[in-house]
């Protein structure tokens, strides 16, 4: 066998195995870990959502409450002014309109006792 | 009130110098602006309650603005009367909470410390408490909670 040749051959112990499979390694937390993480942080976003809206019901009603208590004097004061005006009003009109037999200052235009405020301002 | 034309003047203020009758006696306005109102509104509700509701029930009947002059007389003296008290009772805790509202947006919610300080002077000195008709009972009512949800806007 000495033609001067040398046939190429495998290492000894044959080559390694061909690295064909996919080589992920597991990182991090498993599928049912999130899942469940996520759904327990949304639980508790929704739990404090519901919380909130009984909260802003009850905020809503605090200002309510506070605005009805004070309507009455604001109203008052408001009826006051209201009041000083329309004589003021009725004054004018009955100087304006002395000269003119018949003319009843402060008529109403409606054929009504409920009270009807005027649509006109005469300044 | 039906009208076609809204009744915003914008060329001159709608202003009439004459003065109230003679016929109607004196009462000194209230001139407390909104803030200090807000405030002091529980206690005007709690302790003015007859004279508010007697005044709305005569509203009721009628509407006229001369119908009521007396009831909103009564109702004007009472209101002062309680801002007085609460200033000459608690007056530091009152200017605290009313420019804790002025500078809120007049949100209750932004100033439950203050209004903490308010509420248990006025307790103590006037016995007027704070409570919201309708609130859940058995539960603490909402400016009583203790870790609220919403205090105040994020800056």
């Amino acid at each position: 066998m000495s033609h001067g040749f040398k046939q190429d051959m495998p290492p000894a112990g044959g080559y390694e195995a061909i690295k064909y499979k996919r080589n992920l390694p597991v990182r991090g937390f498993g599928g049912a870990v999130v899942f469940s993480a996520v759904a327990a942080i949304c639980t508790f976003g929704f739990w404090r959502v519901g919380k909130g809206n009984i909260e802003k019901r009850e905020l809503k009603r605090e200002q309510a409450w506070s605005r009805i208590n004070i309507v009455p004097l604001l109203l008052a004061e408001q009826d006051r002014d209201a009041y000083r005006r329309q004589q003021a009003a009725l004054a004018r009109e009955k100087e304006i309109m002395k000269d003119y037999p018949g003319w009843e200052a402060g008529k109403s235009a409606y054929n009504s006792s409920r009270y009807t405020p005027n649509t006109i301002v005469v300044l | 009130m039906a009208s076609h034309r809204s009744a915003v003047l914008t060329d001159q203020p709608y202003t009439d110098p004459n003065p109230l009758p003679s016929s109607v006696p004196h009462v000194d306005e209230l001139g407390v602006t909104s803030a200090p109102l807000k405030s002091a509104s529980f206690f005007i509700g709690q302790h003015c309650k007859e004279v508010n509701e007697d005044f709305m029930l005569c509203k009721q009947e009628n509407r006229d603005p001369a119908h009521c002059l007396a009831e909103g007389r009564k109702v004007t003296r009472c209101a002062a009367e309680v801002i007085t008290k609460i200033r000459e009772n608690c007056l530091a805790e009152f200017d605290a909470h009313w420019q804790c509202l002025e500078k809120n947006n007049q949100y209750f919610q932004a100033c439950r410390k203050p209004e903490k300080a308010l509420n248990q002077c006025v307790f103590t000195k006037l016995n007027l408490t704070k409570s919201i008709p309708g609130s859940p009972e058995g539960q603490a009512q909402i400016h009583e909670k203790a870790s609220p949800i919403f205090t105040r806007v994020q800056k």
